[in-house]
């Protein structure tokens, strides 16, 4: 059943990444620009700039320069950016490391914080900390992400000096060798536990901002969940036991309300991947959403399809993963 | 949220989709003022958007200074009794720009919904109604916008489309109508196979007149809880592609772009950065209570336990 799951699922996704591609081909296509004189430079002659349009293919009708991009793609080569003038898989073997960092980090924010919070505030429920937990989950969703993050900038870095203001690490600090390209991975691994703090000061503020809407969803799911299934009759029997209330909330309670959250986790990665670009070019974190962000502004479309693409394919992915968690926590999902 | 005991006996809450009805025949005021008793978050609620939507009609007209002349002079002047939430730096009353700008980022955010709204209710309930091949060809175009990742789904078209508030626009209405598609459409397959339907059409309405005398009136409570939830997230992006400078231009006063302005000088100057973005957050915690008290109101099952 599972595999069935699965199946349809690899269907879709071949055709979301097909149909991704060929919306962010036409929409980069339409532009007003001539990719050519672009990479030719302003004072290129005509004819250096007939030689490269030639060169790149760029003078061949679209759906032709479509299907020769799309042919590289299955062969994971998404061609050249037009402005750095390297591999675009060069550019984000460098740069997505540094996005899935900053998500993990925020996500593991938002869980570890709000499932906590979601679980309190339900248990003493119109409580002071109900009322707090309720307040963050609003302000979660209603405080503009940029905003916060240089209010951030200007309180913790600019007035108290307390965290840096940008970046993975300071200038002139040699990142830890390669394992997991993840930095604070890298950084435990081979010892080197300064390190390892420094580039965890370096995530703090970026995490946070990018973390905090989804803390906010998270608790109320984990909030709402558990007020439905405290009130159940399981939990009254579980009570009459005479069990802990510790047990019973933990045990009984929070293992069935969690199964929405789990759901509403899975999307949050998937958002968070694509909604890093406002925290990525305020904390000057060189990941895929600042990098797309200048693909987008030089209109260098191969980088902004690529983008789009691993995007949308992890968004899918991560979708797939949920649903099968879902099928696999509960047994009594059926799939259709 | 205690309610106060009511003089009026609990009025009948009824199947999603009926309190409208409902609400007619109790009068509109009666209803809003039910609301806002039911809980202080309510009132809070409705107070915010009263304010931002009275100043989207008349911020402009009342606000104190010119909000797009620059006067060097008076550059990054702290708040003061002429100047009350201090001047940016070109010397333009802040306060007059807060004002004036709601018009841009509260007033596009619902220009954006109201379009994605109709471009989703049409494809839902098509696909709903009709189901069959046309079901499968406008839901996995709709999911394949879902899929799209939203900011760079708008910052590309953004982008391709040329900078300015419009296209702005344009790309936000292209990220949310897949929701209301989906939405509308599920609503649609459930109320199809219910009994007052099928009365209907034994009684020989046409399918046109099923579908828009009969069902979609019926899917207007919850597609109401969405839209007003939206409103806050469509403020957000439309402030967010302004920052980026993909959506109003300098001088318009929008929020969004008041912000990046303020980012290069916000620590001479915080009232600058301050303001726009309260005025911001507001906006958007006003909508989403709304939106939550409004699916409490409706939905008696969360009643109570809501947030």
């Amino acid at each position: 059943m599972v595999l069935h799951l699965i199946i349809r699922r690899l269907f879709f996704l071949v055709f979301v990444l097909l149909g991704l591609s060929l919306i962010t081909f036409t929409l980069s296509h339409v532009v007003p620009s001539d990719p050519a004189r672009m990479i030719a430079g302003p004072r290129a002659s005509p004819e250096a700039v007939e030689k490269i349009r030639k060169d790149y293919g760029l003078d061949r009708p679209l759906h032709e320069q479509y299907i020769r991009y799309m042919a590289g793609v299955i062969r994971l080569d998404f061609g050249e950016s037009l402005s750095s003038r390297r591999p675009v898989n060069q550019d984000l073997k460098r740069y997505l490391p540094a996005t899935v960092e900053l998500t993990l980090y925020a996500m593991l924010f938002a869980v570890v914080a709000g499932i906590p919070l979601g679980v309190l505030s339900a248990v003493k429920r119109n409580s002071l900390l109900d009322g707090i937990t309720r307040t963050i989950s609003v302000l979660g969703l209603s405080i503009p992400s940029f905003w916060l993050a240089l209010m951030l900038q200007f309180v913790l870095f600019a007035q108290l000096g307390l965290l840096p203001d940008g970046q993975r690490l300071p200038i002139g600090v040699k990142e830890p060798p390669t394992i997991t390209t993840l930095y604070t991975v890298d950084a435990l691994l081979s010892g080197q536990f300064g390190l390892f703090l420094t580039a965890l000061k370096h995530l703090a503020m970026p995490a946070f901002v990018l973390g905090f809407g989804s803390l906010a969803i998270v608790t109320r799911m984990v909030r709402s969940g558990m007020l439905e299934v405290l009130g159940q009759d399981y939990i009254r029997t579980a009570r009459a036991k005479g069990l802990e209330q510790k047990t019973v909330v933990i045990r009984h309670a929070l293992k069935n309300a969690l199964l929405p959250a789990v759901t509403v986790i899975g999307l949050q990665i998937g958002l968070l991947l694509g909604g890093a670009v406002l925290v990525e070019i305020i904390f000057s974190w060189p990941g895929i959403g600042r990098y797309a962000f200048t693909a987008i502004q030089n209109f260098d479309y191969n980088a902004v399809i690529s983008v789009t693409l691993i995007i949308g394919f992890a968004y899918v992915t991560v979708n797939l993963l949920v649903d099968i968690a879902y099928v696999l926590l509960d047994p009594r999902i059926r799939v259709t | 949220m205690t309610a106060e005991p009511r003089v009026t006996p609990e009025p009948q809450i009824l199947p999603l989709g009926l309190t409208e009805r409902a609400a007619r025949r109790r009068g509109p005021l009666v209803t809003l003022v039910d609301f806002a008793r039911q809980s202080p978050l309510n009132l809070l609620a409705l107070g915010l958007i009263a304010l931002f939507v009275f100043l989207v009609v008349f911020g402009g007209t009342l606000a104190p200074h010119d909000p797009i002349k620059p006067n060097i002079q008076l550059k990054l002047h702290a708040p003061s009794s002429t100047y009350w939430f201090g001047t940016d730096e070109l010397g333009r009353d802040v306060l007059s720009r807060v004002m004036s700008g709601a018009k841009y980022s509260l007033g596009v955010a619902v220009i954006i919904l109201s379009i994605a709204l109709v471009i989703g209710v049409v494809v839902g309930a098509l696909a709903g109604y009709l189901g069959g091949l046309a079901d499968e060809v406008l839901m996995r175009l709709t999911d394949l916008f879902l899929a799209f990742p939203a900011l760079i789904l708008a910052m590309a078209i953004a982008a391709a489309l040329g900078r300015s508030l419009q296209t702005a626009a344009i790309a936000l209405t292209a990220v949310y109508w897949p929701w209301y598609a989906r939405l509308v459409r599920g609503q649609v397959l459930a109320l199809k196979e219910r009994e007052f339907v099928e009365a209907a059409r034994a009684l020989g309405a046409s399918p046109g007149r099923v579908l828009l005398r009969h069902i979609l009136p019926n899917t207007t409570a919850p597609v109401i809880v969405q839209l007003t939830i939206d409103v806050g997230y469509a403020v957000l992006a439309t402030a967010g592609l302004s920052f980026l400078g993909l959506g109003a231009q300098p001088p318009t006063p929008e929020w969004g772009s008041m912000i990046a302005g303020a980012r290069t000088v916000f620590r001479e100057a915080w009232w600058y950065i301050s303001f726009p973005g309260l005025a911001l957050t507001l906006t958007v915690v006003g909508f989403n209570l709304l939106g939550d008290g409004l699916r409490d109101y409706i939905d008696p099952r969360t009643r109570r336990r809501a947030w």
